[in-house]
């Protein structure tokens, strides 16, 4: 698998495969996403994963939008595995690649900071908003403290990787801290919190007190300050493949309908009003699906300026889902607005994603502080 | 002419290419304006479907400056193209033109004109339009220039009357003219908008400047507002998304996955990003840019001078398909909706 249409090979097929398994029956359950081999994209192949990269999480990621399926992938598949791939090598966390990827273990990630002291998360600026989570060390051994709101996939983790400041540890920057679930663990609790999106799970995660083994205080390989970062754009742009898949399905459906409805003795597609609507809708696609795309390859490579690429794809790709499934709501006329017809799961999922790990204006700040440097002529 | 083939005097790689005008934008080197027909659209159609006569006879000539220009669009025939009503009739070895032609730019100072003329008066209306190659010193031709919205007269109208041409300046099959002019025009829409793209985002960092420089009198620098700044950051955001779309088509036109409304997507959106950034910097610049009375010369479409700028920016919104017929292209050949009775 080196060459570039070997890999567009293995893209359209695993395509093919999600489209597939999304469009028929009942939503995928967590055994049947791991036997495609979703889970497992990134763990390492010794670890019973693909070895794959991000770039192939992104078409699962897009076609997840499209179907506006309720699949818990992105705690476990895109954060999880994301930050475990991350850490210092450990067999702890070996181990715990190795069960995610054969679906018995479901994650959450809770404690990413995503803005810093002036509410801007850039490379420019460090990080320095406190997590919400705390270990504090006493004779007594290290305990855990924290809370944090509208964790995604909390409700179903039965393992959750709390970011944490460690101040009496070793090293600066936050930790990895993994707690087993509430069921083990009576003082940790997740609280579902129901969303009008009802195809995400979220839930506020709180630690009080819980104690910490040290074997369970893990640590990232390089700087903690851009392992962070890096969480931060794979988060962002998971949701702006997400609202790209959303984008397509629903300007696939409005083409469709103005096709077949009839209005005035003809299609009303082949009104200009519906028609140049319609075109709006492509254009801004198009633009969104190329943006996306170069940032799915930035984050892929690990380039070093993936972070700009992902703050033009997240601002650019989620506002655009928003506008196109308004404008195929308003497209489909009445029938639209009603529950049956289901652009309402659409509208309410390509909003969320524009809301989820920072918002547009969020992510245009992060380009900004390039333009300050710029003196007049 | 990186992009011409390279037995012809070009062959660069789309990569090449885009590094090319990155150069030439980055040095604000002049642009090509009278040139501009002759390398992209002149030069696709006689590659695409001119005799090999004709190749040799006009392409080293355009690399020797021969300076082209386009009889389309008519006054009663503007979006409705193959509405047009100049008329070449058949004679004995060539045609004899008549008509008018407007929006010709730069057909003052040109040797040459790609002219589409109805050769057939009883086709439908596609069927009968002839794709000709006439020469601008022809006796019978006469040329006025047009004062633009920006004070410049750089289109012209042109009268023909009984204008002779030859026939081996027939480019494709007789009554097959409206073929060769839709299938080149949008391969070459990649090509152009590949270098306009380019510049744009050059002009961005202009932008950039324009917004740090303090407004008169004052100290407060644009820049500063936060909302400023935003739309600083949408502007580059889009532009990166044109960029890559630019690419993108070119590689698809090269590789033969072109789109059917690709080159109407990247038109539509370039010009409409065009506009709304020199309407912004119209802004931002405030009222020093209304006493810039004139572009330096051969700049682009975002010379700096805003205002002149924005007035411009309509010269790519409406010729070459105004933004609604774009749109109706995107509707109906992209997206495969019904077409509107015609």
């Amino acid at each position: 698998m080196t060459s570039a249409s070997a890999f567009a090979e293995l893209h359209d097929e695993l395509r093919t495969v999600a489209r597939d398994l999304l469009a028929k029956g009942p939503t995928p359950d967590r055994r049947q996403i791991a036997d495609a081999g979703w889970l497992g994209l990134e763990v390492a192949d010794d670890l019973d994963g693909a070895g794959a990269t991000f770039a192939e999480v992104a078409v699962v990621l897009e076609e997840l939008g499209r179907a506006v399926a309720p699949v818990p992938f992105l705690g476990t598949a895109v954060l999880g595995v994301g930050t475990l791939n991350l850490l210092a090598p450990n067999p702890l966390c070996d181990a715990l690649l190795r069960r995610i990827a054969t679906g018995d273990r479901t994650l959450a990630v809770a404690g990413i900071p995503f803005r810093d002291r002036d509410g801007v998360p850039t490379r420019h600026i460090p990080v320095t908003e406190p997590v919400g989570f705390r270990v504090e060390r006493s004779a007594d051994g290290a305990r855990l403290h924290g809370t944090a709101a509208l964790v995604v996939d909390a409700p179903d983790a039965d393992r959750f990787l709390l970011l944490a400041d460690d101040p009496d540890g070793p090293d600066a920057g936050p930790v990895v801290v993994v707690v087993h679930g509430p069921d083990e663990v009576p003082d940790l609790t997740v609280t579902p919190q129901p969303l009008l999106d009802a195809t995400r799970r979220v839930g506020t995660v709180t630690v009080d007190g819980v104690a910490v083994n040290e074997a369970a205080v893990w640590r990232f390989a390089g700087d903690p300050q851009a392992a962070v970062r890096t969480l931060h754009d794979r988060a962002a742009l998971a949701v702006a493949l997400d609202s790209l898949g959303v984008s397509e399905a629903m300007l696939a459906a409005t083409v469709a309908y103005a096709g077949h409805r009839h209005q005035f003795g003809r299609p009303i597609g082949s009104f200009q009003a519906v028609k140049h609507a319609c075109a709006d809708m492509l254009v801004q696609v198009s633009v969104a699906r190329r943006l996306v795309t170069t940032a799915v390859e930035a984050v892929a490579a690990g380039a070093p300026d993936a972070d700009r690429a992902v703050a033009m794809a997240k601002s650019y790709a989620t506002q655009a889902a928003v506008d196109v499934v308004g404008k195929a709501l308003q497209l489909h006329g009445g029938i639209g607005y009603t529950w049956e017809s289901g652009i309402h799961v659409h509208l309410k999922r390509a909003a969320l994603n524009r809301s989820l790990f920072g918002s547009p204006r969020d992510h245009r700040r992060r380009l900004v502080p390039r333009y300050l440097a710029v003196a007049p002529t | 002419v990186p992009h011409w083939p390279a037995e012809w005097g070009g062959g660069m790689s789309t990569a090449e290419q885009v590094v090319l005008y990155q150069e030439l934008a980055a040095h604000d080197a002049p642009r090509l304006v009278l040139a501009f027909v002759g390398i992209h659209h002149a030069a696709a159609t006689l590659l695409a479907a001119g005799t090999a006569a004709q190749r040799r006879r006009h392409l080293p000539a355009i690399l020797d400056g021969e300076i082209w220009c386009q009889g389309f669009s008519e006054p009663d025939a503007g979006s409705d193209l193959a509405a047009l009503s100049t008329t070449a009739r058949k004679v004995d070895g060539g045609y004899v033109v008549n008509g008018q032609k407007v929006w010709a730019s730069g057909a003052l100072h040109s040797n040459w004109c790609l002219l589409l003329a109805r050769s057939d008066p009883e086709a439908p209306k596609r069927r009968g339009i002839s794709y000709l190659l006439m020469d601008m010193g022809s006796p019978g031709i006469d040329v006025r220039p047009i004062r633009q919205a920006t004070g410049e007269s750089h289109f012209c109208e042109m009268f023909l009357n009984d204008v002779t041409i030859p026939e081996a300046n027939l480019v494709g099959a007789e009554n097959a003219g409206w073929q060769v002019a839709q299938s080149t025009l949008s391969a070459e829409r990649g090509m152009t908008m590949l270098e306009l793209a380019e510049r744009l985002a050059n002009g961005f960092r202009w932008l950039v400047e324009e917004c740090a420089r303090p407004r008169s009198g004052t100290d407060e620098r644009p820049l500063d507002d936060p909302v400023v700044q935003d739309r600083l950051a949408v502007f580059e955001t889009e532009l990166s998304g044109l960029r890559a779309l630019c690419r993108d088509v070119v590689e698809r036109v090269d590789t033969g996955r072109a789109g059917p409304a690709d080159a109407s997507i990247v038109k539509l959106f370039y010009s409409e990003l065009l506009q709304r950034m020199t309407d912004f910097a119209v802004d931002v610049a405030g009222l020093p840019t209304h006493t810039v009375l004139h572009k330096p010369l051969s700049t682009g479409w975002e010379s700096g001078a805003w205002m002149l700028d924005f007035i411009g920016s309509w010269e790519w919104t409406i010729p070459g398909g105004t933004s609604e017929i774009q749109r109706t292209i995107i509707g109906e050949r992209g997206l495969g909706l019904p077409r509107e009775p015609r």
